[in-house]
């Protein structure tokens, strides 16, 4: 099937700082992608959070297989939409044996910093925003090892230089850490608060424009306060809180993943009114209240098929495209007219 | 446990022995039979399927295994583990098989398989006995109850340019909605297997579609690889719904 990338759209929002995280990286059918892309846009949401692995697109003797990111990027420059893009998994030939796609060595750093760099270089115009790698305060996350804030300020350090020389108008992303609470030395996990403390006293601040955040809602309502032992939504707050405790307050906050589950049975999920009435107040409570808050992206928009888990609770489309309620509601609250959502 | 400990450590030795001889591992079914222990991981938060909240665990997939180990001559060791770490527990060998209300997911079959399934929690339709409705093209005209963003609010959404007249009425919840149909303020609801079953236990006034209009099958999980265990699994569950004990679990815990 033959898809053209179409005629230049524009997104129409009440709420200019509403994204989506979409789920783009294995959709494999260019018109999936071009379909994704036109609902996001439709839902009057302006920005979009997609995954570009390293180890996807990067062979190890320099070359590039640009086809996949073309077609979302493509795309989502034709429906209009601005895009946060995140990079990270090592590829096999840039990582020690029997090591996971997260496992980045400090000797790769610089491998890595190539492929940013040839990356904003293809889609200067096109990508503005990159993220370098995702949450690094998870062991899971940095290849099963312990984590330290200063290993991640050396791989931002090495990143940073080479992709401003590349594209020097993308602003680069750092984070987003995982909101968590292990305790001091946790084999899993570093608490998300202490390692930004920890990411400043290693010297990050000259090495990123903006911080991205997670900030998942959980069972709590989004007016929930916050607190160094809850996890909720508000928890941006003390993020922001750091910042300006560290002399940072001028840089903005991109929230990169956000949300509530409605999974029937899952403990951190609640009721799928709940869900749709939660999410319409956090919007309006960041509108209102965050400033320093650029872009807050939910997750997910649509995965490509289903998990038959907790995960497929998170989508705002079904994988067979059919709009959930959440989705309609959040398309009425952007000011667009569901009934014109079909063209 | 029904097996003395003597009997039980001398079988481990003679089993550890032989695959030390034949430079392999037992299977997991053979140190399954060899110990007499099943070890099942579960998330103890979903009644009535599994709870430990105010008393000791219970719930149907408890009397399910229960069942099951009674019929191959096991005691069933239950571990609780968070729903969203149960596959991993199960892949890394903390437990043998899972039974938690877990759905069929054909995008896990590489690493994990399922037995038959036990239960489906599908949306169902619920309507008054006295004017039942069996399928979903009777629903319309008139107004249909739903969970607001539930699964059947967004099926239903889409029978609205099917069904002509069909007017889709969201509640809070699913209880809300099956209660508008017995209030009579909509003929019809839509709603999850397990609250349409718990809602209409005990309510003559309530008629439950016969079949789910949705498919959420639950069933037991092992790893891929265990496959004698699975067939063990099988035909334990044939049996059990052969002599009529999957029926009466069905009857105690979900139309109590």
């Amino acid at each position: 099937m033959l898809v053209t990338y179409g005629q230049q759209r524009k997104v129409r929002t009440d709420v200019p700082q509403l994204g989506v995280h979409t789920r783009l990286t294995d959709e494999v059918e260019p018109w999936k992608i071009q379909k994704t892309l036109q609902l996001v846009r439709e839902m009057g949401s302006s920005w979009i959070v997609e995954f570009f692995p390293w180890a996807y697109y990067a062979a190890e003797d320099g070359s590039y297989a640009w086809d996949h990111p073309d077609l979302v990027v493509n795309h989502a420059h034709a429906q209009g939409l601005q895009i946060v893009a995140r990079l990270g998994l090592t590829p096999e030939w840039a990582r020690p044996p029997d090591t996971p796609l997260t496992y980045l060595d400090a000797s790769a750093y610089d491998d890595f910093a190539r492929y940013a760099a040839a990356f904003v270089a293809r889609y200067r115009d096109r990508v503005n925003y990159i993220i370098i790698g995702n949450e690094p305060n998870l062991s899971y996350e940095w290849g099963y090892r312990q984590t330290t804030a200063a290993d991640y300020v050396n791989l931002l350090r090495t990143i940073y230089p080479a992709v401003k020389s590349a594209n020097p108008d993308v602003i680069v992303l750092a984070g987003a850490l995982a909101p968590n609470l292990e305790p001091p030395g946790s084999e899993w996990a570093h608490n998300d608060l202490t390692y930004l403390r920890a990411m400043y006293g290693a010297g990050a601040a000259a090495y990123f424009d903006a911080l991205a955040v997670h900030a998942y809602g959980l069972t709590f309502p989004p007016n929930s306060p916050p607190a160094p032992d809850r996890l909720n939504f508000r928890r941006v707050e003390l993020v922001r809180q750091v910042m300006v405790e560290e002399d940072d307050a001028t840089t903005p906050i991109f929230i990169t993943e956000t949300g509530w589950n409605d999974h029937p049975r899952w403990t951190k999920a609640v009721r799928s009114g709940q869900r749709i009435q939660y999410t319409l107040d956090a919007v309006r409570y960041a509108d209102e209240n965050w400033p320093y808050v650029r872009m807050m992206a939910l997750w997910v928009f649509r995965l490509p098929a289903p998990t038959r888990s907790y995960m497929d609770y998170y989508t705002l489309v079904t994988p067979e495209f059919v709009n959930k309620p959440i989705y309609h509601a959040l398309q009425t609250y952007t000011g667009n007219n569901p009934s014109a959502e079909t063209e | 446990m029904k097996r003395r400990v003597l009997f039980t450590t001398v079988a481990l030795l003679l089993v550890a022995g032989w695959a030390a001889a034949c430079g392999t591992e037992p299977s997991t079914w053979d140190r399954i039979a060899n110990s007499g222990v099943l070890r099942v991981g579960l998330d103890p938060t979903y009644p009535p399927f599994e709870t430990a909240e105010g008393g000791p665990l219970r719930g149907f997939d408890v009397d399910l295994m229960q069942s099951i180990g009674n019929h191959l001559d096991l005691d069933i060791a239950f571990v609780y583990f968070g729903y969203d770490g149960l596959y991993d527990a199960l892949a890394t060998g903390q437990v043998d098989v899972l039974a938690s209300a877990l759905v069929i997911a054909p995008e896990r079959t590489r690493d994990f398989a399922y037995t038959q399934s036990y239960f489906d929690a599908g949306e169902r339709l619920v309507s008054r006995a006295a004017n039942p409705v069996t399928s979903p093209d009777e629903v319309a005209p008139g107004p249909l109850a739903v969970e607001l963003g539930a699964t059947g609010h967004v099926v239903a959404t889409g029978w609205e340019r099917q069904f002509p007249g069909l007017e889709v009425e969201p509640y809070e919840t699913a209880k809300l909605a099956m209660d508008a149909v017995a209030s009579g303020a909509a003929r019809v609801a839509l709603v999850d297997g397990v609250t349409a079953l718990l809602g209409a236990a005990g309510v003559k006034d309530y008629y439950i579609g016969p079949q789910p209009i949705t498919e959420e099958p639950y069933a037991l999980v092992v790893r891929s690889e265990d496959r004698e265990l699975l067939a063990q699994l099988d035909e334990a569950l044939a049996h059990l719904d052969a002599t009529q004990q999957l029926d009466l679990l069905r009857g105690r815990w979900l139309a109590p």
